[in-house]
């Protein structure tokens, strides 16, 4: 494989990448990941570890102190307003807190992320049913997301993510308040896009989602990738 | 397309959603619009009273004896120097005689016995029709009064006067009612999308996250604050309308409606009254948007 085609096959690149919060607290030192376009990466380790500030740093919602972060070959640091906001629409990020109104209806959180990206209506209407439905929230469509349990509004907050079929999906805890059967249904959603081309990374404690898989494993610990667990059989390779 | 019916419907759902501030608002742009757009009426008015009344103002300089063409060639330079006049007619005694005669009518028996040449010459100059000659009657006349052979300048100094200062003051009032509206329109808006976006912070701070274009984030507001200016000013013009019709017909037949028709706005000031609010208001919530597009 040529050196330009290996560049264009990876999506996310941080390279000794650093973030410090006063007074002394280092959130990631000197981490250095590739991750592969279709590839379906787990950040695992401690409360605190890292793992929500990395997903982070991936959508620029915070900058780091040290190193480089990539994405689709863009270095973040140097984009214009306009490229993060189109870079934006291409991810879809499933938050541990939700990041849902709570006054709007479940149809009407989850249509704001497609009508950002000026998607038709019926469009939206579609997805937004396709999305419930294999969710398990069809009954929920026109719920306020405030009136929803903890579970509810995590899948919530999936659908959103998933909504406009973006090219990079970062999930942050997504299972962390659901049942079995509702995790199986979110792990099959990712398995479907990640088969679909899309590029997915996961912070989670919940070691039962990737212990049967073949997904690459990343353990942070202070800041610090300190594990790997490696299946070079399904890392990047579209199905 | 799609961009057009994801920002109207964002418009719309912002408006329902904030009913009660939007009506406020819409409340006082109507009253600073209502107004603004009554002492302007006033003035547009008196302007059109002003020059109505500019139609017969004439300066009367009455001479002590007749002046010979050559003479009143002489005058006609003078006068012409000092400033353009539409009309300078030279009224002899005997024609300032048959005048007083006509309007005398049915007593014209009281002239009887009177020689025809009794009344003095005079030069009536007519000055060019505007309201700023009001404001040059006085120099003109203490001019005409320096001119050999005049006896005495005669206008309606008195009213001229008043009116004069009446249309002044109308004028500063119209600047001020104006500079009223515009900050009331603006600032008001301003600070009512301010206190929305305060309101849906989360909600801004959520669309940023997922992408939105700074386009998309602010022009709903944008569209919010022109409809405001919008709705307001003609709610206002709409107001004035009414009262206007009223007092015309409390007055109907009286003399003053009589003389001086009063009449309301021409349709291209109505729109540039609501263009302007329009523009304003739009204006002030583009300044108060300009933060929130921040990534």
């Amino acid at each position: 494989m040529t050196e330009s085609r290996r560049e264009n096959r990876v999506m996310v690149e941080l390279i000794k990448v650093g973030r410090f919060y006063p007074p002394d607290i280092e959130a990631l030192t000197e981490v250095s990941l590739s991750v592969s376009r279709g590839e379906m990466l787990f950040l695992t380790g401690k409360s605190g570890a890292g793992k929500t500030t990395l997903l982070r740093l991936l959508c620029k919602i915070e900058l780091p102190d040290k190193g480089l972060v990539e994405i689709d070959g863009m270095d973040l640091g140097k984009l214009s307003r306009h490229k993060i906001q189109q870079l934006r629409r291409r991810i879809g990020m499933a938050y541990q807190d939700f990041k849902l109104l709570p006054e709007r209806t479940v149809a009407r959180n989850i249509a704001l992320a497609m009508e950002v990206t000026y998607q038709k209506k019926s469009f939206i209407r579609r997805q937004t049913k396709t999305l419930l439905d294999r969710l398990g929230l069809k009954s929920k469509v026109h719920a306020r997301t405030a009136d929803l349990s903890r579970g509810e509004q995590q899948r919530v907050s999936i659908a959103r993510a998933l909504a406009n079929n973006p090219d990079l999906i970062l999930a942050d805890e997504p299972t962390g308040n659901l049942d079995a059967e509702s995790t199986c249904r979110v792990m099959e959603l990712f398995d479907e896009h990640r088969r679909r081309g899309a590029t997915i990374l996961i912070a989670t404690h919940d070691s039962s989602i990737y212990a049967d898989t073949d997904y690459r494993v990343l353990e942070l610990k202070d800041g610090r990738i300190v594990d790997t667990k490696e299946n070079h059989g399904t890392t990047g390779e579209q199905e | 397309m799609n961009f057009l019916f994801a920002v109207l419907g964002q418009t719309i759902r912002n408006l329902f959603r904030t009913w009660n501030s939007q009506f406020l608002t819409l409340v006082t742009i109507t009253l600073s619009v209502l107004i603004f757009a009554f002492f302007s009426l006033i003035y547009t008015n008196l302007l059109n009273v002003g020059k109505q009344l500019g139609d017969d103002l004439r300066l009367i300089a009455y001479l002590d004896e007749e002046p010979v063409p050559a003479l009143q060639e002489e005058y006609r330079r003078k006068i012409l120097k000092f400033d353009a006049v539409d009309k300078i007619v030279f009224v002899s005694s005997k024609e300032a005689y048959q005048r007083f005669k006509k309007q005398l009518g049915t007593d014209r028996d009281v002239l009887t016995d009177m020689p025809q040449d009794f009344l003095p010459p005079s030069i009536e100059v007519y000055p060019v029709r505007s309201l700023d000659s009001l404001t040059r009657i006085k120099r003109f006349s203490d001019y005409l009064q320096t001119l050999p052979g005049v006896l005495k300048v005669q206008y309606g100094r008195e009213w001229i006067e008043r009116f004069y200062s009446f249309v002044q003051l109308m004028r500063i009032v119209v600047i001020l009612s104006g500079t009223l509206l515009i900050m009331t329109t603006t600032f008001t808006v301003a600070h009512t999308i301010r206190l929305t976006l305060v309101s849906r912070a989360e909600e801004l701070e959520l669309l940023r996250l997922l992408g939105a274009s700074g386009t998309y984030i602010r022009m709903p507001y944008f569209l919010e604050g022109g409809l405001q200016g919008l709705m307001g000013s003609a709610c206002g013009l709409a107001a004035l309308y009414i009262l206007f019709n009223w007092i015309e017909l409390q007055f109907t037949g009286s003399a003053m409606f009589g003389i001086f028709p009063f009449t309301f706005f021409p349709l291209p000031i109505i729109g540039t009254i609501i263009g302007l609010s329009t523009l304003l208001c739009a204006a002030g919530s583009f300044s108060s948007t300009r933060k929130i597009v921040q990534v």
